[in-house]
């Protein structure tokens, strides 16, 4: 595989990774509870400041720099991460103790930003509960984009990289650890697939009165839910940005992180882990094939990054015009497996 | 008062904008997330016809208005309609709306990356000042604005009132399926609604860049402002949209000019956290908005 190939494949899979991981948070919430959120892109975007924020200042605090650079850190921001990168690239365990500090501090935020989002929104019935989770999604765009303390504003941050100890291997130790998450979520979504809580869940989403009836509490679930969906996507916000060692609000838009992963999810099919990664895998490599091959499209009288845009509309209103439910459709899911109910019936078999 | 002329104005535009999302709302159900790019197109119409054919932007009113009613009646029959036909949930249709949107994101900004590649004009940031008149020692876009609302609200409320299909328009916001039963052709009167909103967010996007800057995304960057409009405003009543705007528009001009002198500059940019706060506010403690409130007051 030529070199050229061999970063594209190590990018698809990063991005797929981070990808995944925020469109199985958006099935938990959609595909499980009936939550139309339409924010994901706040809870990912605190992650992503976490992650401009912290590691910068964690890599003074463990590593030898200069500490007059503390002055202005937003200034010096690039001085400071290529020094705390020096450090880092012959001391892994200083790299990985960054790493989980600020995925710590990402998750908490996601979760307090699904609590946040949740908690006004959670009693808002359907498509009210979409609109105000969009506009709410806008919130640290604004802030990011006008307070520079955050992330340098609009200029954006450099950020120290945790990943520097691998060397010729950073990118793929990166993208792999990407992949690591999604696979963590993935894991976690399979495991409440046929407890009582996924059972609970698809109850609450199919007839949230007659859940209520039995005793569920609907609108704590659902904040519940909504809070752990948080957590997935600070955990990915913050991924991304230790993956491209730098954050700026302009790459935070709605349309990348939360249009994108809900025309991911529609495509597959919010019933299913394998729709989600079909869908996510499908639109990565079509996102990653345009922006490769857009200079061999230069003849056009437009950027071609906007056939982007107009195939994912397009496929979007033909998947919901003639299979709504996804390339995948959702299954259903038996408290216990076919041998444990032949044997309660007192049968061989079913 | 510069900021209180802006803020007028500007609060005039947002109920233009907000007319338009309440009523298709309202008549069919469906929150329009495509509503921002019909009002991007408005202003692209102006700024096609005043580049390629001289005249000011408010000569082109009327166009901008008749295209935009146009391509809202076509999202509704080509997107909409089909899937609202198969039964689709209230999400669903949202959903089909944000296909629409990007669609046509990519086709305002294929079109202004058109004309700025092969005719050479400022089509990614552009402004019609310099066409504005001056009346009464006023910038003639303030009139026009509040004139085209104020226009658009008292027709609306006197079609409604006054004649049969107001009635069916009633009927259909208020039990549609009641409406169906008594004969109201139900698509017809969805596609109207569709159309003299596409027209109202063509009148704001013609009128737009007379005193704001414009670009391919305004439409789209102001859409959560469009629906804290309407949801604060209220879609129970077609003047919600022009209570809403004011409120808005002077919260997040004039408001934020007089914050500023007392607590410092450092406040300007976080106008548009204003709209989010009062969508929160009107989420939590007035979910039937402006005009539902003002009705329960009367009632």
């Amino acid at each position: 595989m030529s070199g050229q190939w061999f970063l594209f494949s190590v990018d698809l899979l990063a991005l797929f990774g981070i990808y995944l991981a925020l469109n199985l948070s958006l099935r938990l919430q959609l595909g499980y509870t009936g939550i139309a959120n339409f924010g994901l892109v706040l809870a990912f975007t605190g992650g992503a400041y976490v992650g401009g924020w912290l590691p910068i200042r964690l890599g003074m605090w463990l590593v030898e720099v200069d500490p007059s650079l503390a002055d202005d850190m937003i200034w010096n921001n690039v001085i400071i991460a290529s020094q705390v990168d020096l450090s880092l690239h012959g001391s892994p365990g200083t790299a990985m103790t960054i790493l989980l500090i600020t995925l710590l501090a990402a998750g908490a935020a996601g979760a307090l930003l699904g609590l946040q989002s949740g908690y006004p929104a959670v009693r808002l019935g359907g498509d009210y509960l979409a609109i105000s989770l969009l506009a709410f999604g806008e919130v640290l765009a604004i802030i990011g984009n006008n307070y520079d303390p955050v992330v340098g504003g609009p200029l954006g941050v450099r950020i120290p990289d945790v990943w520097a100890w691998a060397g010729d291997w950073r990118f793929m130790a990166a993208s792999l650890a990407n992949c690591a998450l999604a696979l963590g979520v993935w894991l976690y979504l399979d495991s409440i697939e046929k407890s009582p809580m996924g059972r609970m869940l698809r109850a609450i989403r199919d007839n949230p009165d007659a859940a209520s009836s039995l005793g569920k509490n609907v609108a704590r679930v659902r904040l519940n839910v909504m809070v752990t969906g948080g957590i997935i996507c600070g955990l990915a916000g913050a991924m991304y940005t230790l993956y491209t060692t730098g954050v700026a609000p302009s790459a935070l838009s709605r349309f990348d992180w939360t249009f994108l992963p809900w025309v991911m999810v529609v495509f597959g099919g919010s019933g299913s882990n394998v729709g989600v990664l079909i869908g996510t895998f499908t639109f990565i490599l079509v996102q990653k094939l345009i922006i490769s091959y857009k200079f061999a499209l230069s003849f056009l009288p437009f950027d071609p990054v906007w056939l982007q845009f107009l195939l994912m509309g397009l496929v979007l209103i033909l998947v919901l015009n003639f299979r709504p439910s996804g390339l995948v459709t959702e299954k259903a899911s038996y408290a216990l497996s076919r041998r444990e109910m032949a044997k309660a019936a007192g049968k061989e078999s079913l | 008062m510069a900021s209180f002329i802006d803020a007028l104005t500007y609060s005039a535009l947002l109920g233009l904008m907000g007319f338009g999302l309440t009523l298709i709302r309202r008549t069919t159900g469906v929150w329009n997330v495509a509503h921002g790019e019909v009002v991007t197109i408005g202003s692209y119409v102006a700024l096609t016809a005043t580049s390629f054919l001289a005249h000011s932007p408010y000569f082109y009113l009327p166009l901008a208005f008749l295209v935009c009613a146009g391509v809202s009646g076509i999202i509704f029959l080509a997107g909409v309609e089909p899937i609202r036909a198969k039964g689709a949930s209230s999400i669903l249709l949202l959903v089909v709306t944000i296909a629409i949107s990007l669609i046509m994101i990519a086709v305002i900004n294929i079109y202004a990356d058109y004309l700025q590649n092969v005719f050479h004009l400022s089509s990614k940031n552009f402004l019609f000042a310099r066409f504005d008149f001056t009346l009464l020692g006023q910038m003639g876009i303030l009139w026009a604005a509040w004139a085209a609302l104020a226009a658009l609200t008292i027709s609306y409320y006197l079609v409604l009132q006054h004649t049969r299909l107001g009635l069916a328009l009633r009927a259909l916001a208020e039990q549609p399926t009641l409406a169906v039963v008594m004969g109201a052709n139900v698509k017809s009167l969805s596609l109207l609604s569709w159309c003299l909103a596409g027209g109202a967010a063509g009148l704001a996007g013609c009128l737009f860049p007379m005193r704001f800057q414009c670009h391919p995304g305004v439409g789209t960057s102001m859409i959560a402002t469009m629906f804290a409009v309407s949801i604060f405003g209220g879609i129970e009543k077609m003047y919600g949209p022009l209570l809403a705007g004011l409120v808005l528009g002077f919260a997040q001009i004039y408001g934020i000019d007089l914050l500023s002198s007392w607590v410092g500059p450092g406040v300007i940019p976080f106008k548009d956290l204003i709209p989010m706060i009062v969508l929160l506010l009107t989420l939590q403690f007035l979910p039937e908005g402006l005009s539902g409130f003002v009705g329960r007051r009367r009632g």
